[in-house]
């Protein structure tokens, strides 16, 4: 043998995980919520998440070559920063943001400091709260899918507005790119079941926080609240994605468990007392500096070390373990279905309150002298649970108006017809003595500046005082019982027509016999 | 219910290159090398001059003090010098050369059995000595010294080691299927000297035919029992075992004896058979030759002495179109990589790795900064927090690694590195760092007095 044999210290072999595998299978678990944030806020979305991903393994590459090292792009740590940064903008934040952001976070964060595995804060959270605190006005999210609201969910429910938790669980409310709760719950806990990330970590994080709401929110465990806490303000990208960053979180488990505590419990004391909506970043950043004096004096002691409890001597068993990826999926399966299922019920008595509150308003706008509105069983029977058709239009619903002393004070009837953009719903108040009192539109899709002119006084108004069987005339009217078009817009003109009609006709038939 | 320990590594085991291959003897025909340390210990001092006839069993060198162990011939010849070999680890050392006649002509009669019922403990250990039997699971401790503790009355579990979670090693799982009567015995006489223990044999549930085997042998026994063991590394380490078996988690600083344990490779356990019913010494060993550089691979009962580069002619030399990249006296997790073949086998060793890709060399290519992901920490099987212990040896700060990290309970099982995704090179940090605290003591200690 004259050939040298390589040497080295044992062990010999190696397992197939390396720094690579580890960022790519983060990568590919921030994947679904990447998707969802660019089907729902659109393009803009995705380049900042292109921009951000390509500016930070730019950035690294430079600064790697500033320092004379050898490149480090390829252990995929830049791609995991940027996309984290990218995912806790929100979708209008103008371009330049991202790659500020990508920048400070691969130079001042993590280059500075030496690099991988050496940074004390977590890159891509530093970032954020740089571009927070610097760019407060840009970074403000701007409204995306709902154009009425102007607030993100958590700065409504702050506000002490109501909140649509079905859409931030799904991630189709206004908030960050990644903002699907669902999708990243995917995401963590496929990290989890790989035991890629600690739970120790995520789920003292979201344990800390669910508990100190709880007992310090004022509303108590009411699971609409807390599920809507939980569900806003980047608590679930916290617990899963930027709180279990290896390097800046606690080794040993007790250590984990007290970081993700600390964390849970600050986010929560920011959320109620703070007044920002992005307080959870700043509560991970403090576990994160923390994290240097958790594991100086925190350091699990060898199991030869550890207090025995009782005198039994305990011999470990193989135990029975159900593999975490079963774990993992029936969670996302239990957690999706009693999110989903949860919030219909939670939410369905407030829809349906709300709309009769909005359908009183229309009634009592069209009856003003009714105090109440009732059901007469009579005309239920009539009309069923549909409706019935009357000539061209369709009487959706009758009510009753009563006075104060219970005396028949008028009708207020839901009329449906086709208008020129679609079904108009229209509400008519009728006399006891079948003369109309008002008309007004509960739902209305016609153009605007033609059949949108039907809701301007000019015309509904003439309605008002009439009886009978009216009839459309073009140019003014000029008998009792005429009603003038609108030029230009024929088909809105007949299609209210006809409904108010139908209501009249349905008074003769049904209502003017007594109920 | 399958018997474990906490953390641990599960490497690709590779046992199919070998584990079918049945034992079988092979007589050297070059030069003989017996090193005078097989053990730990003193070395032994030799008692035979240049040129001096010896024969197979004959004593070549007696046991200095009371932890040292004598050394005897494997092979019949001259005594061609007493000089300084290379030998394993890379260093020289103290070594007997004898020229082989090829004749293997025995030194007393190892065939006839001896009576041992009337044997009393006191004989059974002198004769285990006399044998020059050391641990045959890698360490090499002097058996006789492990089979006399302080108090014998209180050692609770006798355990034979059979697990072998060594990757690629199967010497063991063969010489169970062959020999399970003989390692029974051997057991039964071992716990002759333990009146309150039981014996356990231990082994991974990857060795069905051994664990049936033994099963066989011990069921007339009733103080021995077989457990199957769950696949991990270490699952063979004597902690793991105690810590299986008996329930008993024990600092470095205490011996298994202080927890009531004794461990006994089965490998020693039949040399204890054959010293004590046969009188023969221990001069042979089962032995792996494997790895995917190796043409024929195989287990094979091995001459002391024997040199690496003769054995691997043997199993057929190096596979065709293969070179040998790194060669391993032991398996890939705990053994010792070589520079050259041309060494003795000693005792201690049990197997030769070939590989003909080098997984450290890959590794370091892809080494990161340490990510802190806390793997190391899960597959320690002693508890210990080997980032931690990484970060303050680097950092030069002893005093933290000994005291705040107990990082002299590392037993260098190598999971950690094993498991490392940032490929750092942790178990030798820490047997650096290790060896720097030992020799700051032992400095410190020799200036006061």
């Amino acid at each position: 043998m004259n050939t040298m044999l390589n040497l080295s210290a044992s062990p010999h072999v190696r397992d197939k995980w390396t720094t690579p595998f580890i960022m790519r299978m983060v990568t590919l678990s921030l994947m679904p919520a990447t998707l969802v944030g660019i089907l729902v806020y659109g393009w803009n979305a995705f380049g900042i998440v292109a921009l951000s991903v390509i500016t930070a393994v730019a950035a690294e590459w430079l600064w790697c070559k500033a320092c004379k090292k050898p490149s480090t792009i390829w252990d995929g740590s830049a791609v995991v920063t940027g996309l984290l940064l990218a995912l806790s903008l929100g979708p209008q934040t103008p371009l330049y943001l991202p790659v500020i952001g990508s920048v400070f976070a691969i130079v001042v964060c993590k280059g500075c400091f030496g690099g991988l595995g050496k940074n004390f804060i977590n890159p891509a959270l530093a970032a954020r709260c740089f571009l927070l605190i610097s760019f407060a006005n840009a970074m403000a999210i701007k409204p995306v899918v709902d154009a009425v609201a102007t607030a993100t969910p958590v700065g409504a429910m702050k506000a002490g507005e109501a909140v649509n938790i079905t859409s931030m669980f799904l991630g189709t409310a206004d908030g960050v790119i990644g903002s699907s709760i669902l999708a990243l719950l995917i995401g963590g806990l496929l990290l989890w079941s790989l035991d890629i990330i600690h739970g120790e970590i995520c789920f003292s994080v979201l344990i800390g926080f669910t508990l100190f709401l709880g007992l310090f929110g004022g509303k108590g465990f009411d699971p609409e609240y807390l599920l809507a806490h939980l569900c806003g303000g980047g608590v679930v990208m916290g617990a899963f994605f930027m709180a279990t960053d290896y390097v800046t979180s606690p080794v040993s488990r007790l250590g984990q468990f007290i970081y993700g505590c600390l964390i849970g419990v600050l986010g929560g004391l920011f959320r109620l007392k703070g007044n920002t909506a992005d307080s959870f970043s700043y509560a991970i950043i403090i576990g994160n500096v923390c994290t240097p004096l958790i594991d100086t004096y925190i350091v699990q002691k060898p199991f030869a070390y550890r207090k025995v409890v009782g005198k039994t001597r305990k011999t470990s068993k193989e135990p029975f373990r159900i593999p975490k990826p079963v774990i993992a999926l029936t969670l996302i399966a239990a957690i999706a279905g009693v999110a989903l299922s949860g919030v219909f019920s939670m939410t369905k008595d407030t829809i349906e309150e709300q709309d009769k509150l909005a359908q009183a308003a229309a009634y009592s706008e069209v009856c003003p002298d009714a105090k109440s509105f009732t059901f007469s069983d009579k005309v239920q029977e009539i009309l069923g649970d549909e409706g019935i058709d009357q000539g061209n239009a369709h009487i959706n619903a009758c009510y009753i108006g009563k006075d104060g002393s219970g005396n028949v004070a008028g009708y207020a009837l839901s009329l449906s017809a086709k208008g020129f953009g679609g079904d108009m719903v229209i509400a008519l108040g009728l006399t006891p003595e079948g003369k109309i009192i008002k008309i007004s539109f509960t739902e209305i899709k016609e153009t605007a500046g033609l059949g949108m002119k039907a809701t301007e006084p000019e015309f509904k108004d003439q309605f008002g005082g009439k009886g009978g069987t009216l009839t459309l005339v073009k140019g003014a009217a000029s008998a009792e019982n005429e009603i003038s078009a609108i030029s230009g817009a024929s088909i809105t003109s007949n299609a209210v027509t006809d409904a108010v009609n139908a209501g009249l006709e349905f008074y003769e038939t049904v209502l003017k016999g007594g109920i | 219910m399958k018997n474990t320990f906490r953390g641990g590594v599960h490497p690709d085991g590779h046992k199919g290159l070998s584990r079918d291959s049945r034992l079988r003897p092979f007589d050297p025909k070059g030069e003989m090398v017996f090193p005078l340390s097989m053990h730990i210990g003193k070395p032994a001092k030799p008692v035979v001059k240049k040129n001096d006839e010896v024969k197979v069993g004959q004593l070549l060198a007696e046991a200095d003090g009371f932890i040292s162990a004598p050394v005897h011939s494997s092979c019949s010849g001259k005594v061609k010098a007493i000089e300084k070999r290379r030998v394993l680890g890379g260093g020289m050392a103290e070594c007997i050369v004898i020229d082989n006649d090829g004749q293997f002509t025995p030194f007393a009669d190892y065939t006839q059995r001896l009576s041992a019922e009337e044997l009393s403990n006191q004989e059974i250990i002198k004769r285990v000595q006399e044998a020059g039997i050391v641990g045959l699971g890698g360490a090499g401790f002097p058996t006789s010294v492990k089979l006399q503790p302080k108090n014998p009355e209180a050692i609770d579990y006798v355990i034979a080691n059979g697990a072998e979670c060594e990757p690629y090693l199967t010497c063991n799982d063969q010489l169970m299927r062959i020999h399970s009567n003989e390692i029974v015995e051997g057991l039964d006489l071992v716990l002759r000297l333990f009146p309150n223990a039981k014996g356990v044999v231990c082994i991974e549930d990857n060795k069905p035919e051994a664990i049936e085997a033994m099963r066989i042998a011990a069921s007339d026994r009733p103080r021995i029992s077989v457990r199957t063991m769950v696949t991990k590394y270490p699952q063979g380490g004597e902690r793991s075992l105690i810590q299986a078996v008996a329930g008993v988690d024990f600092p470095t600083s205490k011996l298994p004896a202080d927890v009531g344990c004794v461990v006994q490779n089965v490998g020693t356990l039949y040399a204890i058979q054959r010293a004590v019913l046969y009188g023969e010494p221990l001069f042979s060993q089962c032995f792996t030759v494997t790895g995917e550089a190796v043409a024929n691979p195989g287990n094979f009962m091995v001459r002391v002495g024997t040199s690496y580069a003769e054995l691997l002619e043997a199993a057929g030399g190096v596979a065709e179109g293969k070179e040998i990249r790194k060669a391993l006296s032991g398996g890939p997790m705990m053994g010792i990589a070589i520079g050259s073949l041309d060494i003795p086998i000693q005792k201690q060793n049990n197997g030769m790795t070939l590989l003909a890709e080098d997984p450290v060399e890959e590794a370091e290519a892809l080494m990161t900064s340490c990510l802190r992901c806390g793997r190391c920490t899960v597959v320690c099987p002693m508890g210990l927090s080997p980032s931690l212990m990484a970060d303050a040896a680097i950092a030069g700060d002893l005093e933290r690694y000994e005291k705040k990290l107990y990082g002299m309970d590392c037993i260098q099982c190598g999971s950690c590195s094993f498991a490392c995704p940032a490929k750092r090179p942790l178990t030798p940090t820490f047997k650096q760092a290790k060896a720097e605290i030992q020799e700051k003591k032992k400095r410190e200690g020799g200036g006061q007095k």
